[in-house]
């Protein structure tokens, strides 16, 4: 319909545009007429001219509005004509879908009655059903009436078929106990008959031991009263033994009366011997007595003796003239007066002693402040020194990771053949030497200021020492303090060295036994591999020792026969190889082949002996190397033989024999004239044929 | 496991070291190859993944040393664990792993745990196990068919346990020594190094 519309908007352009050109040419004429009034008549004419474009474009929309309207006509119309189309297909559906429905509408009237039918049966049945199951539950009940009644009369009897049970059981029962009761009853008596004479055995025995008890007791009493008199007879035994003991004494202490009776009489003696003593010896104590005072009074005239020989002496000691105590007087009083000048110059001296003290106090302490700051000195070069020590350790780490680097580039080296590390590496190794250089210097450096450190302290303690102690001391110390130094140091790089090793010796593993101690687990990995390694060995030595002795059998079995020693080694050795099966299947075969070739040779060979036997006449055997003996078939006795030689050079001789003596005729003709055996040999046979057969 | 809060005991420090015992030795076989590479699987700890072993007799040697090495921590009687390994041919020792244990014994069972982040130790842990993978750059390689076999350096006094014997101390003949990182838990401090044989002297 689009393109309907675009060609008639074409054709109705084409009209307008073919209008228009029809419209232009009539216009150039209205030119030609004047040029004053050309002007508006085109003014005029171009209004016309526009008026009739718009008219002609007012009719050309007219006309497409008239041609949409047709075409909207006709596609109303189609629509519509497809619409009455569409409506009378929906409509003959529609009443084939209304008759379908009546169908089913009918359909399902029908089916409603059936179902109205059905109902109603059912219903019914229902119904009965019903009726039925109220009349079965009423026959139930009274089944279950009539069964529960059974089961009560059962049980009833059951119940009472056990209480009679019970019952006949009490009364066996009774009866059995009635008659063991019975029995027990005779048995009571009988055991109270037994008791009762027990009983008065018991009693005449209570009465014979009550007899025997009093016949004891009367003994008893009896006893006693032997014993008493026992006791007695004991204890006037003892006194007797007592007593003559005492008489056997009685000599004895006589001897003693006699003996204390001289004593007495040699201890009065004695007495009176003691108070004469007692008298002479108080008489000897006043004599004593008397004579030490005399002695203490010679002693005391001694001592005044001897002073005034003192006084004496003291004169002649002094070498003053002292006769009288006034020049005693006198010359002790020069004494005193000496004395106290004496002490007034002990004071001043003592004063001097304080203040040199003080002044050596004061040294003393200025002393201690050297020596303290000698410490700090000290303890700064112990600082250094630990300074130097960790320098050097440095060192020695720094040259360690150098061998380690080095031997990395050297590993690199060896490895790689390419330029582009080694530079690289070349530098570092540069670097790290540059840097062990700057350590070293710096080291040294530090050296020297110890050193000059040292020297200042030393130029310092000199200097305190000048000032205050002797030089001699000063030069002491500073030995002393360069031994020390110079020992200290050594003891350090030994320490050090010893750190070192140490520390080398733990990193490889080293340990003290007295303290620590190494252990293991016993089932360890490696123990285990090893003792699998050594079975693996074990196994490995055997198979070798046995493949030696197979490949030895081999060796032997090669030049003796094969099969009689290989087969005893097959069973343990391995499998022989292939071709080797292969050469004894070939040996096999030729064995066979060589049987055969036997056996065919040998009947071939029969065949044809049999053959020229039969055929010549004669048996040709070998008796030796080149002879030739030939038998007749017709010969007349059996060691009748012809006997040929084979020469070198090939021809056949004919040799004596007993039987060739008889042919000589014809050896001559045939051998000698004719030079031909087979002639013989055929008259040989025609003439033995010849005989046998007339004969 | 101790926790971050509550610091670390003895007894944790010993089941730390014991556990790094563990996987540092795994990482040890793994990497020289003394078992082959199939009988070893991944698993993750310390935040990095690690090769443990999966042949059974090997776990069980191991479990049975790390318990008993566990039992020794708590008692601070243990110096030194080395793991050694022997060339099967020639019954040489190629290779010495030692790590150094210091103890500190002023901590007991009943002493206050002490404060220190169970992640700056894992931290540690994490660094040691790297150096010792990376050690294979220079440690030289193991041609031949190789056994390892760990021996415990302990105070001289120690009852022996039933299935543990005494060993000497398996030196490596000429060898070169490079010391690797240490990591402490505060009460036990552990210092590794390798010792391998030179190249050279082979």
């Amino acid at each position: 319909m689009d393109l309907e519309d675009d060609t008639t908007v074409l054709t109705t352009l084409k009209s307008f545009n073919s209008f228009i050109s029809r419209s232009q040419p009539p216009q150039p004429l209205p030119e030609c007429s004047g040029y004053g009034g050309s002007l508006q008549s085109t003014y005029e004419r171009s209004m016309g001219l526009l008026e009739a474009a718009e008219r002609v474009n007012s009719k050309n929309k007219y006309f497409q509005l008239d041609q949409e309207k047709k075409q909207m006509e006709l596609s109303h119309k189609r629509a519509r004509l497809e619409l009455e189309k569409a409506a009378s297909d929906n409509a003959r559906d529609f009443k084939n879908e209304v008759e379908k429905n009546q169908d089913l509408l009918g359909r399902i009237k029908r089916l409603e009655e059936r179902e109205s039918e059905a109902s109603r049966n059912l219903e019914e049945q229902v119904e009965a059903n019903r009726a039925l199951r109220k009349n079965l539950e009423g026959l139930t009940k009274k089944l279950e009436e009539r069964d529960t009644r059974l089961n009560t009369a059962n049980q009833t009897i059951s119940s009472l078929k056990d209480e009679v049970r019970v019952l006949t059981q009490k009364i066996q029962n009774q009866d059995s106990t009635l008659t063991s009761q019975t029995l027990e009853k005779e048995e009571l008596q009988e055991q109270l008959d037994l008791q009762r004479r027990k009983y008065q055995e018991v009693s005449q025995l209570c009465k014979n031991l009550q007899a025997a008890q009093s016949s004891c007791s009367e003994h008893v009493i009896k006893i006693k009263e032997l014993e008493r008199r026992l006791a007695l007879q004991e204890q006037d035994f003892s006194i007797v033994k007592n007593v003559k003991s005492e008489v056997a004494r009685v000599p004895d202490l006589e001897k003693e009366l006699k003996r204390l009776r001289e004593e007495n009489a040699l201890l009065r003696e004695s007495r009176e011997n003691c108070s004469l003593l007692k008298e002479e010896v108080e008489g000897l104590r006043r004599k004593l007595e008397r004579t030490e005072k005399t002695i203490e009074d010679l002693v005391n005239m001694e001592l005044e003796k001897e002073k005034l020989q003192a006084w004496e002496n003291l004169g002649q000691s002094t070498g003053l003239s002292i006769r009288k105590p006034e020049d005693l007087s006198r010359e002790v009083i020069q004494i005193q007066q000496r004395e106290i000048t004496l002490k007034e110059q002990n004071y001043t001296l003592n004063s001097r002693v304080r203040s040199t003290e003080r002044l050596l106090s004061e040294l003393n302490s200025e002393l201690s402040q050297q020596h303290s700051k000698t410490l700090e000195e000290q303890k700064k070069r112990e600082a250094q020194d630990s300074l130097v020590r960790r320098l050097q350790k440095r060192v020695l780490l720094l040259t360690k990771e150098r061998d380690g680097m080095r031997s990395i580039l050297e590993s690199y080296d060896s490895e790689l053949a390419s330029t582009e590390y080694s530079p690289q590496l070349n530098k570092r190794v540069r670097e790290a030497e540059d840097m062990l250089q700057k350590i070293q210097s710096h080291n040294v450096e530090m050296e020297v200021c110890l050193e000059l450190e040292s020297l200042k302290k030393q130029q310092a303690s000199a200097a305190d020492s000048n000032v205050l102690v002797t030089k001699e001391e000063v030069s002491i110390l500073r030995q002393k303090i360069e031994d020390l130094e110079a020992e200290r140091q050594r003891l350090e790089e030994q320490n050090n060295i010893l750190e070192m090793r140490l520390e080398r010796h733990n990193l490889q593993g080293d340990y003290d036994p007295v303290k620590t101690r190494v252990l293991h687990f016993k089932m360890n990995p490696t123990a285990v591999a090893k003792q699998q390694r050594q079975q693996e060995m074990e196994s490995l030595q055997e198979e070798v020792t046995r493949l030696r002795e197979l490949v030895r059998s081999l060796q032997d079995g090669g030049a003796q026969d094969d099969g009689s020693i290989l087969t005893p080694n097959l069973s343990l050795s391995l499998p022989p190889s292939k071709e080797v099966l292969d050469l004894r299947k070939q040996m096999e075969s030729s064995e066979l082949k060589n049987q055969r070739l036997k056996e065919v040779f040998q009947k071939k060979i029969q065949e044809f002996r049999t053959v020229c036997y039969v055929l010549t006449g004669y048996q040709i055997d070998i008796t030796t190397t080149n002879q030739y003996r030939l038998t007749s078939v017709y010969a007349e006795h059996m060691d009748d033989s012809l006997l040929f030689k084979k020469s070198s050079k090939g021809s056949m001789h004919l040799m004596e024999t007993e039987f060739s003596k008889t042919l000589g005729e014809m050896v001559d003709l045939h051998l000698h004239h004719q030079k031909s055996i087979p002639a013989f040999l055929s008259a040989v046979t025609l003439d033995l044929f010849s005989r046998q057969t007339t004969v | 496991m101790t926790s971050t809060l509550k610091g670390i005991t003895l007894k944790g420090s010993a089941e730390i070291v014991a556990e790094f015992f563990s996987f540092g030795i795994n990482s040890i076989l793994y990497q020289r190859g003394i078992y082959p590479p199939e009988t070893f699987s991944r698993v993750t700890h310390y935040d990095m993944s690690l090769q443990v072993t999966t042949d059974v007799k090997l776990k069980n040697y191991l479990t049975n040393v790390v318990s008993q090495l566990k039992e020794w921590l708590c008692e601070c009687t243990v110096q030194k664990l080395v793991l050694v390994i022997t060339c099967l041919e020639t019954n040489e020792v190629l290779e010495r792993w030692q790590f150094d244990i210091e103890c500190d014994k002023s901590a007991k069972e009943s002493s206050a745990p002490r404060e220190k982040s169970l992640k700056t130790i894992q931290e540690e842990i994490r660094s040691v196990i790297r150096q010792i993978t990376a050690s294979v750059t220079f440690l030289p390689l193991l041609e031949t068919p190789c056994a390892f076999d760990l021996l415990v350096y302990t105070d001289k006094d120690l009852v022996v346990p039933d299935k543990w014997e005494e060993s000497g101390p398996q030196i490596i003949n000429q060898s070169e020594e490079v010391r690797l990182r240490s990591f402490t838990t505060s009460i036990h401090k552990v210092n590794s190094m390798v010792a391998y044989k030179r190249a050279d002297s082979v």
